[in-house]
C-alpha cells in the first residue's frame, strides 16, 4: 500500500504494481472519522490546524500505511511537518511538489523523482496512463449525467469523482462499479429540474451537506475539486494532464475553469467551502470578487460530522435567497 | 388578528400580533424559562402550551394564522405553525416596520449578527457572522457583567475608546480586566466595547452598498453603538420602532399574507 496526501500523479503507483490509497478517503469514510481527530490532538496536533491534516494522520496509523507520498507544494505547507511526524513513526515519506508557476520542466523532473523511487521506466508509466484514462472516462459520463441529463445526484457525483483520485484502491474493480452505476443511472428519470448549485473549495468535511441541499430543493450539479481528481482534460502527455490539474496551482487556473463550469452548467449559485485553518479561506476575497454576478455562500468546516445548526440555517437561507432571486 | 409571528431567538422568545397593517401586541420571554414552563416535545416535534401563555383565547389560537423563525430552521419543528428561515422573517420584518424596498439590513440580535442586502424588495445577498459571537448582545451582556453596570449604562458611552482586540468574548473579558487594572475610566472602557462591535460587524457591512442601513436586533438599542455606527458609515441609519421584534413581527406578517 501506498498512501498519498492530495492527488499525485497516480500512473506510477499503478504502474509500480502498489496498491494507492488517498489517505483522505480512508479518513472521511472512517465510521470513527471524528474520533481520528482526536487523537491526533491527544498526539499533540493543535485545535487550531486543520481536520484534513490531523485526519490523515490518525488514518495513516490506523491502517499502518508504511509508504506515503506527501505533497508539500500545491497543497499546504502543513503537509510538510505532517510528513516529519509520520517520519518521526517509521514511515518512509517521498515528497512531491507541483510547481507554482506550472513549470513543465520542473514537474517533469518532480514525476521523474517520483517514478525513480518506484523503479517505475517512462514507458511503464505511459501504459498506466492510458490505461486509467480509459476508467476516468466512465467518471467523466458520470459527471455529465450529473449536469446534463440529471440522472446522477450531487452526492454520488461527488462519490464518484472524489473516489477517482485513488479508484479505491483498486481500478480494475473501479471500473467494473463505474459501468454498473452508469447502466443503472442511464436507466433513470431525469431528476425535478430545481436550483442548480455549484461547490467549489476542497471536498467538505461536513457529512451531510449534498443530503440537506437536495432536501432544500436544490442540487449541486458542478463539483469543482471532485472533477480535477478524475483528470477531466484531454491532454497529449502525462506530464500535461498534471499541468492542466488546476487544484495544486494558482486560484486563477482554478477560477478559469469555474467560469467556464458554471456558465455551461447554468449553475444558479455557488457553495464556497472553505476548511478552518486553510490558507484558501483568504482565497474567498478573490473568489468573490471574480464571481461576482452569482450569489456565493461561503461555508467553513472544522470537523466532520452533520452540519451545525448554524451552517443549516446560512444554507436554508442561502437556497431561499436563489430561489427568490431565480423567480 | 390576522397573524401571529414567533421568533425563538437565543436569548429571548418573541411574539407579534398584527391586525392588518397595525401591530396588536408585541410581547417577549427569557429564552431558557420560557421552554422550561411552555415548552415540550412530541415525536420530534416542538410543542408550546398555547393556551397557558394566555396571549389570546385557545379559538383565537385555533384561528389565527402562525408563522416562526428561530434557530435553524430544521432544528425547530413546531407544532401548528408554518416555520420559515430567519432572514426572511427579518426581511419581512424589516420592509414592513420601514417600508423601505432597498436597504442594508444590519440585525445584531442574541448571539447572531446578520448582515443582508435587498433592492427593490429582492434579496440579494447576506452574511451572517460565524464561529464567534464577539458582536452579540450576549457578549454586551458578559462586558456590563465584567464592568459591574447595567446594559443601559454600558449603551451610553462612545467617546474616547478604549482599544480592545476582543477576538473571543472569553478572552474579551481578560482583557477588560486588564484595561480596568491600568486605570482607564469607566466611560472609555464602556465605549472601548461599544467600539468593538464596530470592528466585528465592519468587514461584512463594507461588502454591501452604504445607502441606507435598517439597524435590527436588541443591540440597535443601544445608543453609543449607533453614534459609533455612524461614524464609520456614511449610510442613513434607519432604527424601525420594535427593533427587538422584528423578526416576529416578520413572521406575523407573513402569516398573515399567506392566508391571503
Amino acid at each position: 500500500m501506498v498512501g498519498f496526501t492530495t492527488t499525485i500523479p497516480l500512473e506510477i503507483i499503478i504502474a509500480a504494481g502498489k496498491r494507492p490509497v488517498d489517505l483522505n478517503n480512508i479518513f472521511i469514510t472512517d465510521p470513527n472519522c471524528h474520533t481520528l481527530i482526536d487523537e491526533a490532538e491527544m498526539a499533540g496536533f493543535p485545535r487550531n490546524c486543520c481536520g484534513w491534516i490531523k485526519g490523515l494522520y490518525s488514518a495513516a496509523l490506523h491502517h499502518n500505511i508504511r509508504e506515503i507520498i506527501a505533497v508539500t507544494e500545491g497543497d499546504c505547507s502543513n503537509t510538510k511537518a505532517l510528513m516529519e511526524v509520520l517520519q518521526l513513526q517509521g514511515i518512509t515519506t517521498v515528497p512531491f511538489a507541483y510547481p507554482y508557476d506550472r513549470s513543465r520542466t520542473t514537474l517533469e523532473h518532480e514525476i521523474h523523482k517520483l517514478a525513480q523511487h518506484f523503479d517505475v521506466t517512462p514507458a511503464q508509466a505511459d501504459e498506466a496512463w492510458h490505461y486509467l484514462n480509459g476508467i476516468r472516462a466512465h467518471v467523466h459520463e458520470i459527471d455529465r449525467l450529473t449536469w446534463e441529463e440529471n440522472r446522477v445526484t450531487g452526492e454520488e457525483n461527488h462519490f464518484w469523482q472524489v473516489c477517482t483520485s485513488d479508484m479505491n484502491g483498486d481500478p480494475q474493480s473501479f471500473q467494473q462499479q463505474a459501468k454498473t452505476f452508469l447502466e443503472e443511472a442511464r436507466q433513470r428519470q431525469p431528476l425535478p429540474d430545481g436550483l442548480r448549485l455549484a461547490y467549489i473549495g476542497v471536498p467538505p468535511i461536513f457529512t451531510d451537506l449534498y443530503a440537506v441541499t437536495e432536501e432544500l430543493g436544490a442540487r449541486v450539479v458542478f463539483n469543482e475539486t471532485q472533477r480535477q481528481f478524475s483528470m477531466p482534460y484531454r491532454a497529449s502527455s502525462l506530464i500535461e494532464q498534471y499541468r492542466h490539474y488546476t487544484y495544486p496551482y494558482d486560484v486563477f487556473v482554478r477560477l478559469d475553469d469555474i467560469e467556464k463550469e458554471l456558465s455551461q452548467r447554468r449553475i444558479d449559485g455557488v457553495i464556497h467551502y472553505v476548511q478552518s485553518f486553510c490558507f484558501r479561506q483568504i482565497e474567498d476575497l478573490i473568489v468573490r470578487q471574480r464571481l461576482k454576478h452569482l450569489p456565493i455562500l461561503t461555508l467553513e468546516g472544522d470537523r466532520p460530522g452533520p452540519l451545525d445548526a448554524r451552517t443549516r440555517i446560512r444554507l436554508e437561507g442561502f437556497v431561499e435567497m436563489v430561489k427568490a432571486r431565480r423567480s | 388578528m390576522t397573524g401571529i409571528g414567533i421568533d425563538l431567538g437565543s436569548r429571548q422568545v418573541k411574539f407579534a400580533a398584527l391586525d392588518g397593517q397595525n401591530i396588536a401586541w408585541l410581547k417577549s420571554y427569557d429564552t431558557i424559562p420560557f421552554y422550561k414552563r411552555y415548552a415540550s416535545r412530541c415525536d420530534d416535534r416542538l410543542l408550546l402550551a398555547y393556551e397557558d401563555l394566555g396571549l389570546l383565547t385557545p379559538e383565537q389560537w385555533q384561528s389565527t394564522p402562525l408563522t416562526a423563525t428561530g434557530y435553524g430552521r430544521n432544528t425547530i419543528n413546531l407544532s401548528g405553525a408554518n416555520v420559515i428561515p430567519e432572514i426572511q422573517a427579518h426581511i419581512a420584518g424589516a420592509r414592513f416596520q420601514t417600508g423601505l424596498e432597498t436597504f442594508t439590513l444590519l440585525d445584531l440580535g442574541g448571539q447572531d449578527s446578520k448582515v443582508a442586502r435587498l433592492e427593490d424588495g429582492i434579496l440579494i445577498d447576506f452574511l451572517m457572522n460565524d464561529k464567534c459571537a464577539a458582536s452579540s448582545g450576549r457578549y454586551l451582556e458578559n462586558m456590563a457583567k465584567v464592568l459591574d453596570i447595567s446594559l443601559e449604562e454600558l449603551a451610553r458611552h462612545h467617546q474616547n475608546p478604549v482599544a480592545l482586540d476582543a477576538t473571543c468574548g472569553i478572552f474579551g473579558e481578560s482583557e477588560l480586566i486588564g484595561k480596568i487594572i491600568e486605570g482607564h475610566s469607566l466611560e472609555a472602557l464602556c465605549a472601548g466595547v461599544n467600539q468593538t462591535l464596530i470592528k466585528r460587524v465592519a468587514p461584512m457591512l463594507a461588502r454591501f452598498a452604504q445607502d441606507t442601513i435598517v439597524l435590527t436586533g436588541g443591540v440597535a438599542k443601544n445608543h453609543a453603538f449607533v453614534a459609533l455606527l455612524r461614524q464609520f458609515s456614511s449610510a442613513e441609519i434607519v432604527i424601525p420602532p420594535h427593533p427587538q421584534h422584528n423578526g416576529a413581527i416578520g413572521c406575523a406578517f407573513l402569516a398573515g399574507r399567506e392566508q391571503k
